[in-house]
């Protein structure tokens, strides 16, 4: 049973296709999840929430938005109850993660600050932020960041519900249904994003490892055991990486765990600063805009993350400056779609700097490398985004008079998914804890950090992003 | 708890060997190389319209 459901990484795919399925049922005539409580751009907050799906507009929005919390509570302690978590920590947590991350979202979807230009004379307001609802992400990520930082009781009393990783892991496999949809009205516009996403991250493997590697070990004198989880965490995919190479070349434990800690923290920069620069510069670009995000922002929660709120940003600023109003979601999946092939590739690039320290390195005659290791270290979740976009689009193919149907059963998984993303946002603040990594003594591996990222990583990031997605565009509305 | 500057003092310096120069430069020669052969596919075969 463990086998199946021991890990972060299989529950966020047992618990995605949970919702996933549920969702389905829209399709097959029996609405199970239409009563989720969907958040509008507001102006009036008795408007702001009503139920996703119009067969069940008599729900009271305070019913519905209490029914999707208690769903999704129930679905994550069954999650916790498989990982053997403390269960009253986690649920009393959870709430609390839940709620706190919902207020966030709720007020990132006042009109004053989210309304884009063309919706001004709805709300009939004067001005707005123009932030669009993402905004609450943002929210959600400085809420947290302001407990991280300077509430240590209350992060300690949220710990076991404090896990970015695994609600992204599971926005994710949801995230698949709703690119699915979209997939199947523009084929060969998403051929071309999982092809492209694909010879990306090839060359960002190879490029930026062995650059963060020379870097660490000629300049900054470190030695293998540092250099290489470094590399790793700063150049491919953070946490995930730095972990599974500190393992490929038996470093000790420490190690990962001290480069995980920088790479969450700076994260948080790249989360704040890159999704804006992208805005500002790559609004005319928003494919590359969408693969940047997934190559240059480390770890999946702030990668996808800022993918959401890139989206979010682009749209705004294309129809803005241009008038032209491009679908939601492309952006997204872009960054999604590098990103999830990145931790694909994890396991393979840990195997293949297994077999480099073992046999080149420090030549250990007895010791051998199996390529079980590949699947071992294979993110799972991974499974669980391919399943849901490939099922909902082969059944659009396979009958096109389901398009509404498949649309409305993304919608409402695409409700819970949201929630998950605005989880991730607040605890990934609250896990960055700026003030103790400076009391370590962080200075030296943050510099080789910042050297690295804003040096080059971001940089030939932005490069790749162009060189296999300029000129292709998001289709409009 | 262990400090990151304590671990770091602590590493001694080692010199690149042969082994790791051949990783960093194959590793950037095969991305350049492929780089070209990936692009040339991706527009050709994937052109994303």
């Amino acid at each position: 049973m463990k086998k199946w459901v021991g890990t972060e990484d299989l529950c966020a795919l047992w618990v995605g296709l949970f919702f996933f399925t549920a969702s389905l049922g829209a399709i097959a005539g029996i609405d199970l999840l239409g009563w989720a409580a969907s958040t509008q751009v507001w102006i009036d907050v008795r408007r702001a929430i009503k139920p996703v799906s119009p067969a069940y507009s008599e729900v009271p929005a305070v019913a519905a938005l209490a029914l999707t919390y208690l769903l999704s509570l129930a679905a994550m302690t069954a999650g916790a109850v498989a990982l053997g978590m403390n269960l009253k920590k986690f649920a009393l947590g959870f709430s609390l993660i839940f709620w706190s991350s919902y207020f966030c979202w709720f007020l990132g979807n006042c009109a004053y600050i989210a309304a884009t230009p063309d919706k001004l004379g709805a709300f009939r307001i004067s001005w707005s932020l123009r932030l669009t609802g993402e905004a609450g992400f943002i929210l959600a990520l400085l809420a947290g960041l302001v407990l991280g930082n300077f509430f240590p009781r209350a992060v300690s009393f949220l710990q076991e519900a404090t896990r970015p990783e695994w609600y992204i892991k599971t926005a994710i496999v949801i995230l698949g249904a709703s690119l699915g949809v979209q997939a199947a009205g523009a084929k060969g516009l998403a051929t071309a994003i999982l092809f492209r996403g694909l010879a990306a991250i090839v060359e960002a493997y190879l490029i930026y490892w062995a650059l963060v590697y020379l870097v660490a070990r000629k300049f900054f004198k470190f030695s293998r055991e540092w250099a290489a989880p470094l590399a790793s965490g700063i150049s491919i995919c953070g946490v995930s990486a730095a972990i599974a190479t500190g393992a490929a070349i038996r470093a000790r434990p420490v190690v990962p765990v001290m480069v995980s800690s920088l790479v969450v923290i700076f994260a948080v920069f790249e989360l704040i600063l890159l999704p804006f620069a992208a805005q500002a510069f790559l609004h005319q670009e928003p494919m590359v805009a969408g693969a940047w995000m997934g190559l240059a922002v480390k770890t999946d929660g702030a990668a996808v993350a800022s993918g959401a709120i890139t989206d979010a940003l682009i749209r705004s600023r294309a129809l803005a400056a241009s008038g032209v109003q491009y679908k939601e979601g492309w952006i997204l999946m872009t960054a999604t779609t590098v990103k999830v092939f990145i931790d694909v590739f994890i396991g393979v690039w840990a195997f293949i700097l297994a077999l480099v320290w073992v046999y080149a390195i420090e030549k250990r005659r007895h010791d051998t490398v199996s390529a079980g290791e590949i699947w071992r270290r294979f993110p799972k979740f991974v499974i669980g985004y391919f399943l849901t976009f490939l099922a909902l689009l082969l059944l659009i193919i396979a009958d096109p008079g389901a398009l509404d149907a498949a649309k409305l059963a993304a919608a409402e998984s695409g409700i819970f998914r949201v929630l998950f993303f605005v989880m991730t946002f607040f605890t990934i603040g609250l896990t960055s804890n700026f003030r103790k990594l400076w009391e370590e003594g962080i200075g030296r591996l943050a510099l080789v950090y910042v050297v690295c990222l804003f040096g080059f990583i971001i940089w030939i990031g932005l490069a790749i992003s162009w060189l296999f997605f300029h000129g292709i565009k998001p289709p409009a509305v | 708890m262990t400090k990151i500057s304590d671990e770091l003092q602590k590493v001694p310096y080692e010199p690149l060997l042969p082994a790791e120069k051949k990783l960093i430069v194959w590793s950037l020669v095969l991305g350049t190389l492929l780089m070209g052969l990936l692009i040339w596919v991706s527009y050709r075969f994937f052109p994303g319209l």
